[in-house]
């Protein structure tokens, strides 16, 4: 299984390349929210980017909204779902 | 760009043989899919004149499981697809006192919930390419609502909206959507008139003469170019100046 670092370092590069985000990849913390007050400030379109992304870079597809709500918290949960599958929607 | 993957749907019909013709003398390399559903003699009769850049596939717009493995085998077999041009469509006139349900509902699913589906449908390949060109085949109709087209306008104005809000939601992804909204075009759609009736549609129209498919292509085609690409969310009359 890939290293956990060099994954979120792969997670975060794609983040930056795909949204072009005026920040490095290394100014991006683990367990920072990536939408809301404090956060990176995303919104919708970039989480459908993300979606999208993370399936074309890392074959992970995300059915539904609920789950991506909680797949893209963060750089740390993007990489649980990478290595785990992603999490089962909420009933 | 030189070589182009395009998907235009209703491709049997006038306008969209008229589409498919712009994009085939666009360039030699361009690779066109042509959706049909029931009739598909005339897209026969095409992918025989260039049978090394045409396929013909059935399609039924109402069906977003179509779409996806439409799509599929699209990028399965190109890895990209540029172009999508959603004409897919007809009309049910009748007023609508007298509109039959059936009208209604079939006249919407293909017009609109077709497009609706088309566009969902190549979303993630163009986001992924980040790059796209989405040109809907809307109506003079949407704006102008005339009277024995409830069904018709609603579901075409419906598209205009689609066509805009959709725009602004992936211009930052380098995908445009742009409608282009024909008048009376020397289409199948105008034989049931009469001699009379085409008179004074004819009159109706500042430039005297109905529209040819392939001046409505060539606005298609327009949009669909790469000197288009800071142009989304419009809406493109071709109607010889009515509205």
């Amino acid at each position: 299984m890939e290293n956990r670092d060099e994954l979120r370092r792969r997670i975060k590069v794609m983040i930056v390349e795909n949204l072009m985000l005026q920040v490095t990849a290394g100014e991006i913390d683990d367990h920072q929210p990536l939408f809301g007050p404090g956060s990176l400030g995303l919104d919708s379109v970039d989480a459908l980017q993300l979606v999208v992304a993370m399936e074309k870079h890392f074959g992970l597809k995300i059915a539904d909204q609920g789950i991506a709500r909680r797949v893209l918290q963060s750089v740390d949960t993007m990489a649980d779902a990478i290595q785990n599958g992603p999490p089962a929607n909420a009933p | 760009m030189n070589h182009r993957v395009i998907l235009i749907t209703g491709a049997n019909g006038g306008l969209g043989q008229a589409i498919a013709r712009a994009f085939l003398n666009e360039s030699p390399d361009n690779f066109l899919w042509l959706g049909v559903r029931q009739r598909r003699d005339a897209a026969e009769k095409l992918a025989a004149e260039f049978p090394d850049r045409c396929e013909i596939a059935a399609l039924d717009v109402t069906q977003p499981e179509a779409w996806r493995a439409l799509v599929e085998r699209i990028v399965e077999r190109h890895h990209r697809l540029d172009v999508l041009v959603n004409n897919a469509g007809f009309h049910a006139d009748s007023l609508l006192a007298q509109m039959q349900p059936e009208a209604w509902h079939g006249v919407l699913a293909t017009n609109l919930d077709g497009t609706f589906h088309g566009c969902q449908a190549v979303l993630p390949t163009m986001i992924s390419q980040r790059h796209g060109r989405i040109v809907n085949i809307a109506s003079l109709s949407a704006l102008a609502a005339p009277a024995g087209q409830a069904n018709y306008a609603a579901a075409k104005a419906g598209v205009v909206a689609l066509t805009q809000s959709l725009a602004k939601e992936i211009a930052r992804i380098g995908i445009t959507v742009n409608a282009v909204c024909p008048g009376f075009i020397e289409t199948g759609s105008l034989a049931p008139l009469d001699t009379e009736a085409r008179k004074t549609m004819v009159a109706r129209i500042p430039m005297r003469r109905v529209g040819r498919p392939d001046e409505v292509a060539a606005a298609v085609r327009f949009l669909a170019c790469s000197d288009a690409g800071y142009i989304t969310g419009s809406v493109l009359k071709v109607d010889g100046g009515i509205l």
